[in-house]
């Protein structure tokens, strides 16, 4: 086990962090709001890190707290300025604000090591530490998705006409998601920047977006273990399926096109329905019943 | 049960001059009611007639041009949709709107989801008691597409009587039902009406608008065209215009 444990650090690393990078893009989507910003938030609790330590020497914790809180009232604030937006141009918008961020990365001078990134943000994080912060993360969201906060959660989602007609304050619950997303991806940032000890414009991209949006297709949009499966599934697959060698990037392709065909909802969703049918198994012929003598 | 216009008392719901206007259309036109408690109140009209318009502004969902809304003295124009349900006024919608991935049980505690700690506690303990009671009791772990249409409603139902609320919006409560099925969704609302929740239903179905309300409102072209009990205003010449076209008054 030790031995399993030390062969894939790396690998049980990354996929805490993209974990909650996923989380980042999956909490607004659980509120009916479709932004990307969670990756913008990502780059700027990175460089806000990276930033504390490098340049004002601040110690691990309180550089990954700041980029975290900077990246959350960052997002809270891009979140008031687009919240009107819908759909479409609510992705477009905050995909804008991500770019934003990478750009102004770019051109930062000192203080962001312009293209070249920062070097040398030593953080201390050990794995088990790694492992805490995200267990917090994952138990807050759980009480988002259990009994009345979960089903006022999905009625703003779902239908927010129906959320408002049951008292639900739809427009705070959507402002609230963007501050939590920020939170998230900055505490995603922070700690993968403090982990490889370095960051740079051309890690906070476009690519984030696509990794983030994956897993959670894959693995499920409505709840954190949804994110986890699909967190698990692409930072695990290249070691799976290292026989097919060159051919990686496209069998992962397929399977992220197969997931959005055939599993709508994802792993999770396939599990959920399962257990579902046969939790109610009777009921549903009791129902087929009734309606066969109507 | 009947209803007294000279009664001291304070009206439950007041709406005053009401208009909602989508451009140039006039969909409400200086609508004014005044429902008393403990009574069943319709709204007759064909489609189109702005009566849905009506009840969207009652519970503030639609925007409106003008007038006001004050229930129990309290007048609520300017406060959002979601304080209209705090206040003790629910609704049901013309068409079926249930959470998908959700069973009917979490459906109908969706009506209390957002109400007082205190009343969500209390309405939680009385939630199979009201599932019995619409008799989707035994179905409750389901989810709505496993349901017929029927049952989909009557999950609706159960989610907006949760609250106990004072003045319950009911849209078209019977569309798409069969007889039978009115008839028990009918003797529903009377019961309710016995425990003291007053209602206010948009319906186009004549019969069943005669058969449940004690009062009942005509409107046609956003304007209200007559008011009085069910026989008087299906008697009305107006009325008999709207729904049968010119000249079948004479035959009523």
């Amino acid at each position: 086990m030790s031995t399993w444990y030390d062969m894939n650090v790396i690998l049980i690393q990354t996929t805490l962090t993209t974990l909650l990078l996923a989380l980042s893009i999956q909490v607004p989507l659980r509120f009916g709001v479709f932004s990307f910003a969670g990756v913008g938030a990502f780059g700027i609790g990175g460089y806000t890190a990276a930033i504390a330590m490098v340049r004002f020497e601040w110690s691990t914790w309180p550089a990954v707290a700041l980029g975290a809180l900077l990246a959350g009232a960052i997002t809270l604030l891009v979140g008031l300025v687009v919240q009107r937006l819908t759909g479409l141009y609510m992705g477009m918008a905050t995909i804008a604000f991500t770019l934003i961020v990478s750009v102004l990365a770019v051109n930062g001078g000192d203080w962001t090591g312009g293209a070249m990134g920062l070097y040398g943000a030593l953080g201390e994080i050990s794995i088990p530490q790694l492992a805490v912060v995200v267990l917090v993360v994952v138990g807050l969201l759980q009480l988002t998705e259990l009994s009345s906060m979960g089903r006022r959660v999905d009625a703003v989602r779902d239908d927010p006409e129906l959320a408002n007609a049951v008292g639900v304050n739809v427009v705070l619950y959507r402002r609230m998601s963007f501050l939590v997303s920020g939170l998230i991806g900055g505490l995603a940032g922070a700690m993968t920047t403090l982990l490889r000890t370095t960051i740079t414009p051309a890690e906070v991209n476009f690519h984030l977006v696509i990794v983030s949006l994956t897993a959670i297709v894959v693995g499920g949009s409505r709840s954190w273990v949804g994110a986890l499966i699909g967190s698990i599934i692409f930072v695990w697959l290249p070691t799976w399926i290292a026989f097919v060698a060159e051919w990686e990037k496209v069998a992962y392709g397929f399977i992220v096109a197969a997931a959005a065909i055939y599993l709508p909802n994802g792993v999770l969703g396939v599990i959920k329905d399962g257990w579902h049918r046969f939790r109610t198994r009777d009921e549903r012929a009791r129902a087929a019943a009734v309606a066969e003598e109507a | 049960m009947t209803v007294t216009t000279e009664m001291p008392t304070a009206p439950l719901m007041e709406v005053r001059d009401v208009a909602v206007h989508f451009g140039g259309v006039k969909a409400v036109d200086g609508i004014s009611m005044k429902l008393e408690p403990g009574a069943i109140y319709g709204v007759l009209g064909p489609n189109g007639s702005g009566k849905s318009t009506l009840l969207g502004a009652m519970t503030r969902l639609t925007p409106m041009t003008r007038g006001a809304f004050v229930f129990e003295g309290t007048d609520y124009t300017r406060k959002p949709a979601r304080a209209v349900h705090r206040m003790g006024i629910a609704r049901t919608f013309q068409t079926v709107r249930l959470l998908e991935d959700r069973s009917v049980r979490d459906n109908v505690l969706l009506g209390v989801d957002a109400v007082g700690r205190s009343q969500r506690k209390e309405a939680a303990a009385q939630v199979s008691d009201v599932l019995e009671r619409l008799g989707i009791l035994e179905i409750e772990a389901l989810r709505p597409d496993e349901l017929s249409y029927g049952m989909q409603r009557r999950v609706e139902f159960a989610r907006a009587i949760i609250s106990r609320p004072r003045l319950l919006l009911l849209d078209e409560p019977t569309a798409g039902m069969n007889s039978a099925e009115r008839e028990e969704i009918g003797g529903l609302m009377r019961q309710l009406l016995a425990e003291g929740i007053t209602q206010f239903i948009v319906e186009h179905d004549v019969q069943m608008m005669v058969d449940t309300c004690d009062r009942l409102y005509a409107m046609n072209f956003g304007k209200l065209i007559a008011e009085g009990t069910p026989t008087e205003v299906v008697r009305h010449p107006a009325v008999q215009e709207a729904y049968l076209g010119k000249g079948a008054g004479q035959h009523a």
